[in-house]
């Protein structure tokens, strides 16, 4: 007797399920790990922080707590859109710390198993960087990047952040 | 050694805050002891705060404890029956035994017991106890090793049961043991003709001293008097009460009773409630934080004892206002900076008593540490009668390390020179000594008292004296802070740094190489203009009128230019996270009334961009 409840085993035996969160930029698609993310707001109002790099948008007040948010198409040097209606940030936990990022839309939340996760082309120049592309998942009907954000800033620039 | 092998974890809880009171108190009464020999209600304290250590660590099974507790109450016990007077010298091994205590309790709290080197100390305490060492003759305590040796092997057989060979102690009591005097002075006895334990000399356990004394102090625990918690209480309660009115207020909105005529006069109301109800809170909650800076000043006594023997010097501390109350994370802050101004003012500042008599002043020098609040800051000095500073030495000095150049000393008015002592590596004395020497300790000062958002201001003058003067905000999670305006974006300083602020023609501005400058009556006050610092847009056309904030951050002063003042506003600080910690010139964040997020301006970290 099968119990509803119990969740049905994946039938392939490599790599379990992996629920990604995805969201728009500049046209493509991207993804990232759920459990990462912690809550997506609408844009507040963000007070800038002078003397950081570019790509830190600046500060807002997430229910009494300061959060920093990084406006993510700048960071991966991608082309920027306007903030509108569908303009998100996603709040992360980033090893810890309370981080968000701006992105130009959130779509769904999708299910993949780990053995969709293909390794990235190793010709993707410019852009985004090598290192915090988890991998890429190639479904009939679309393209998903996965991201790790946790190695989105280098130990140089983290520096940079915590070290002047 | 046993592991702290307590099943009552609370038990062991009790023991540490009871020993550590116990030991705080007991330093400050050893010193007062020195002075008034005769005093017995203070010698019978002293007795039973030893006693009391000894016997909570006896009934918890901390061998060494208890037996360097146990030897020190002998000695202490003698002293209490006048078998022994009370000399500097004994006053020595009595204190180097109440460290070693320290020591040991501070392992036990880091929850790793070592195998601590106590014999040294014990054998030093041990001729106190011979029958020989009375009142008449006076005591050897500090002989040289060589004489200790045998003092304590002949002890271990003279006085039967008193000496305690330490290993032989350790063994036979259990931590269920619970008459502790009795059967440790019992049980060694047969066991005394081992005293070739006793035989090493060993080196007392000084270099982990001072570590052990700042582990006791550190208090994770707070305790508050009834009276505040019933006061919190009561607050709270009225709290509910005023957020219950608000839920009632808010119902009659939304059955859209709202066009009630007194309606606005009753949210009015509520409003003025709530926020008198909150600052009463928070005025509470704070004053929970607040610790006596005694908890501070208390091991000072002990500090300047130690030196002026060290050094050869007579020094009277006087302390006013150790009860002035300040916030435990400030209070934990300025121990050190403290310590380095009281072992200048030792070192530096005052002579040796023949120096003195020669420049016609008393023998003994004096060093006056006081206390105060002064609105929302608290104002420690640190005053001696000494040389004071000699400004023409100074001067020669930073240029001899190539500090300065002879003409920018040239051009140098007193308070110039006196922030030359803040330099890294700047030090007047030739030669360095343990004490000092090395050019740190004003740096650290500096540096701590900025990190309180502090000020220092120093007032000398030669040949009478010098005062270290330490301004500092009563709290550092909430703080007064001024909000400007700068260009459009709104800014908060910390108003315990700002002097004053004026507003002023840009036309009055100079440029003195590339800097801009305002003369603001007899100082030339070195401008920063916030706009080009936090590069802020200009917005439109721009008034030739300005404000500039007057700030000090330790020793320097400076004026910042906003585009607006804002106004005055209590704020709670916010950190900016660890991916933004460390923008120059920001201090963290705060959130205004109306959500937004505004940064702080680090005023310290502003006269560092300056430079």
């Amino acid at each position: 007797m099968q119990n509803a409840l119990v969740p049905v085993k994946a039938d392939d035996t490599h790599g379990e399920l992996i629920q990604l969160v995805s969201f728009n930029l500049d046209q493509e698609e991207y993804g990232v790990d759920v459990l990462k993310v912690r809550e997506i707001i609408r844009m507040p109002i963000v007070t800038r922080v002078p003397n950081t790099p570019h790509y830190v948008e600046g500060v807002i007040n997430l229910r009494g707590k300061v959060v920093p948010i990084i406006c993510m198409s700048k960071k991966f040097g991608l082309v920027e859109s306007e903030n509108d209606k569908q303009t998100r940030i996603m709040v992360m936990d980033m090893d810890g710390e309370l981080m968000g990022f701006i992105v130009d839309a959130v779509s769904e939340v999708i299910r993949i198993s780990g053995s969709e996760i293909q390794p990235s082309p190793a010709m993707v120049a410019g852009g985004i960087d090598q290192e915090c592309i988890a991998g890429v998942i190639n479904q009939s009907d679309r393209l998903l990047v996965l991201l790790n954000l946790e190695k989105m800033f280098s130990r140089d620039e983290k520096n940079l952040f915590t070290g002047m | 050694m046993p592991p702290i092998d307590c099943e009552d974890q609370e038990l062991l809880d009790g023991f540490l805050t009871e020993t550590t009171e116990l030991l705080e108190k007991l330093d400050d009464d050893l010193i007062m002891l020195e002075k008034s020999t005769d005093d017995t209600d203070l010698m019978n304290r002293i007795f039973r705060s030893i006693h009391t250590i000894k016997g909570a660590s006896s009934f918890l099974g901390f061998d060494l404890l208890v037996k360097v507790a146990h030897k020190t109450e002998d000695v202490l016990n003698r002293l209490r029956k006048g078998e022994l007077v009370v000399t500097p010298e004994i006053m020595d091994v009595i204190l180097e035994a109440t460290d070693l205590v320290k020591l040991l309790v501070s392992d036990i709290k880091a929850g790793d017991i070592q195998e601590r080197e106590t014999e040294g100390t014990i054998s030093k305490l041990l001729p106190l106890l011979l029958d020989s060492a009375t009142a008449a003759q006076p005591a050897t305590p500090t002989a040289p090793p060589n004489d200790q040796e045998t003092a304590s092997a002949d002890t271990a057989v003279s006085a039967a049961g008193e000496p305690t060979p330490p290993e032989a102690a350790a063994a036979p009591e259990t931590p269920a043991d619970t008459a502790p005097a009795a059967s440790a002075s019992s049980v060694p006895a047969q066991k005394a003709p081992a005293p070739a334990a006793v035989k090493k000399p060993a080196a007392p356990p000084k270099p982990a001293e001072g570590k052990g004394g700042d582990d006791l102090s550190d208090n994770s625990t707070v305790r508050v008097d009834v009276k505040r918690l019933d006061d919190l209480m009561n607050q709270v309660g009225e709290l509910v009460l005023e957020r219950n009115r608000m839920i009632q207020i808010n119902q009659d909105l939304q059955q859209s009773d709202a066009d009630r005529p007194d309606f606005n006069e009753e949210f009015g109301k509520l409003t003025k409630r709530m926020s008198f109800v909150t600052s009463e809170l928070q005025m509470q909650v704070l004053k929970m934080r607040m610790i006596p800076v005694e908890k501070v000043f208390k091991k000072f006594p002990r500090i300047v004892r130690s030196m002026s023997r060290d050094l050869g010097k007579e020094v009277e501390l006087v302390i006013i206002g150790e009860e002035t109350e300040l916030d435990r994370s400030v209070v934990d802050e300025i121990g050190d900076p403290l310590i380095h101004l009281i072992r200048n003012a030792m070192d530096h500042g005052l002579e040796t008593p023949e120096e003195r008599l020669e420049s016609g002043k008393p023998r003994g020098g004096t060093l006056v540490l006081a206390a105060v609040h002064e609105g929302n800051q608290i104002i420690i000095s640190i005053k001696d009668d000494g040389r004071g500073i000699d400004t023409e030495r100074v001067g020669r000095k930073a240029i001899e390390k190539g500090l300065i150049t002879e003409e920018q000393f040239a051009a140098m008015g007193q308070r110039e020179v006196f922030d030359l002592l803040f330099l890294p590596g700047f030090s007047t004395k030739d030669k360095t000594t343990d004490l000092s020497g090395r050019g740190v300790g004003m740096d650290v000062v500096k540096t701590n008292i900025k990190k309180l958002n502090g000020l220092i201001e120093i007032k000398s003058t030669k040949g009478l004296g010098s005062e270290f003067i330490l301004r500092l905000p009563l709290t550092l999670a909430i703080i007064q802070s001024l909000l400007v305006e700068v260009e459009g974006e709104i800014y908060s300083i910390p108003l315990s740094s700002v002097l004053e602020t004026i507003r002023v023609d840009q036309r009055q501005f100079h440029l003195i190489g590339g800097q801009e400058v305002l003369k603001l009556r007899d100082i030339v006050l070195p401008l920063i203009r916030l706009q080009k610092v936090f590069n802020v847009q200009p917005r439109g056309e721009s008034d030739n009128f300005c404000y500039v904030v007057v700030v000090g951050a330790a020793e320097k002063r400076m004026g910042l230019v906003v585009t607006r003042l804002v106004g005055q506003q209590e704020v709670a600080i916010k950190s900016l996270g660890n991916y933004l910690a460390n923008i120059p010139g920001i201090a963290g964040s705060t959130i205004l009334g109306d959500g937004r997020v505004a940064l702080i301006i680090d005023p310290v970290a502003m006269s560092e961009v300056c430079d």
